[in-house]
């Protein structure tokens, strides 16, 4: 139907296509759940794992916590890509 | 209530893109239960306007607020002092909210951020159906609470037309029949005789035939 042909916006970015330098990392923001996720990291530390450095954690009470408007304003703030673990 | 659906955000965007100060204004009554309008959708519509700015290389200062109601004085009291410091205002509430607000603010440019479709229900969570056209002259008491003028396609008043097949209407299987819905809830009811009776031609004087509505209580 033309009107449901309307509605779809062709996703487009004004930014142009830049070469990604080689010591580029991604920062990544991580969004876990208190009881699983979260306490899975802990369990991580304490047996010496480690995780790159370029991922920062956020614990949440349960991702069921995780809201739209918290995802946009972390991109807002620059961060490349959100991992939510629950 | 009233339902809106969000415009495009291209279409918003161009209309927006020209000023250096915005705020994006929620309604957090009827379009909020349509997620759609509300004051939390306008913190998310401001984000994302703020992140295509900085695409474009734009400097333009989005702010978001809301308030209950778009549509009644007393609401605007605690959002008066961001009002009156925009420079231009995006309302996402339905277009009673939108014209409020520029009745309110004469010399503030507002754009609408949704489209106002219908006055409907809400039938289940994120599903909105049309059930009331406010046509000034209700007839639901002898249609068995069945509204033909909004949920007929042809707004017949004496019974279904040609079209009606197993209980749904010609324009799409998705539609039902309302002239079927009134004739099984009138069976239900045990009030047939209802259906014999001949609606006489409606008044449409008192829908928007006859120019936009007013209603003042004398006593107010």
């Amino acid at each position: 139907m033309a009107i449901d042909a309307e509605k779809i916006e062709q996703p487009k970015s004004p930014e142009k296509v830049r070469d990604v330098p080689a010591d580029w990392k991604a920062n990544i923001i991580a969004f876990a759940c208190h009881y699983c996720a979260f306490a899975a990291a802990d369990l991580a530390g304490v047996m010496r794992l480690s995780y790159p450095s370029n991922v920062k954690v956020v614990r949440l009470p349960c991702t069921g916590k995780l809201d739209q408007i918290y995802l946009l304003r972390a991109f807002e703030r620059g961060v490349d890509g959100v991992f939510a673990a629950g | 209530m009233i339902i809106g659906e969000q415009k495009p955000f291209e279409e918003i965007w161009e209309m927006v893109k020209g000023h250096k100060q915005l705020t994006v204004f929620g309604c957090n009554t009827c379009v909020a239960v349509c997620h759609q309008g509300g004051n939390k959708e306008a913190e998310i519509m401001a984000s994302l306007l703020r992140m295509r700015a900085t695409q474009e290389g734009l400097e333009i200062d989005i702010k978001n607020g809301g308030i209950e109601r778009q549509c009644e004085h007393p609401f605007f009291e605690s959002a008066k002092a961001l009002l009156d410091q925009s420079e231009a205002v995006l309302s996402l509430a339905c277009g009673i909210g939108v014209q409020f607000v520029a009745e309110k603010y004469m010399n503030t440019p507002v754009y609408p951020a949704l489209n106002t479709t219908f006055l409907g229900d809400v039938k289940q969570d994120g599903f909105f159906t049309e059930k009331c056209q406010a046509c000034g002259d209700c007839v639901l008491g002898v249609t068995g609470g069945v509204c033909p003028v909004s949920r007929c396609c042809k707004r017949l008043f004496n019974g279904p037309c040609g079209g009606s097949s197993n209980g749904k209407c010609e324009i799409s299987k998705d539609i039902d029949c309302a002239w079927q819905l009134v004739v099984d809830r009138l069976q239900a009811l045990g009030k047939m005789d209802d259906y014999e009776k001949l609606v006489p031609i409606k008044d449409w004087s008192k829908d928007r035939a006859g120019g936009p509505r007013s209603f003042k209580l004398e006593d107010f």
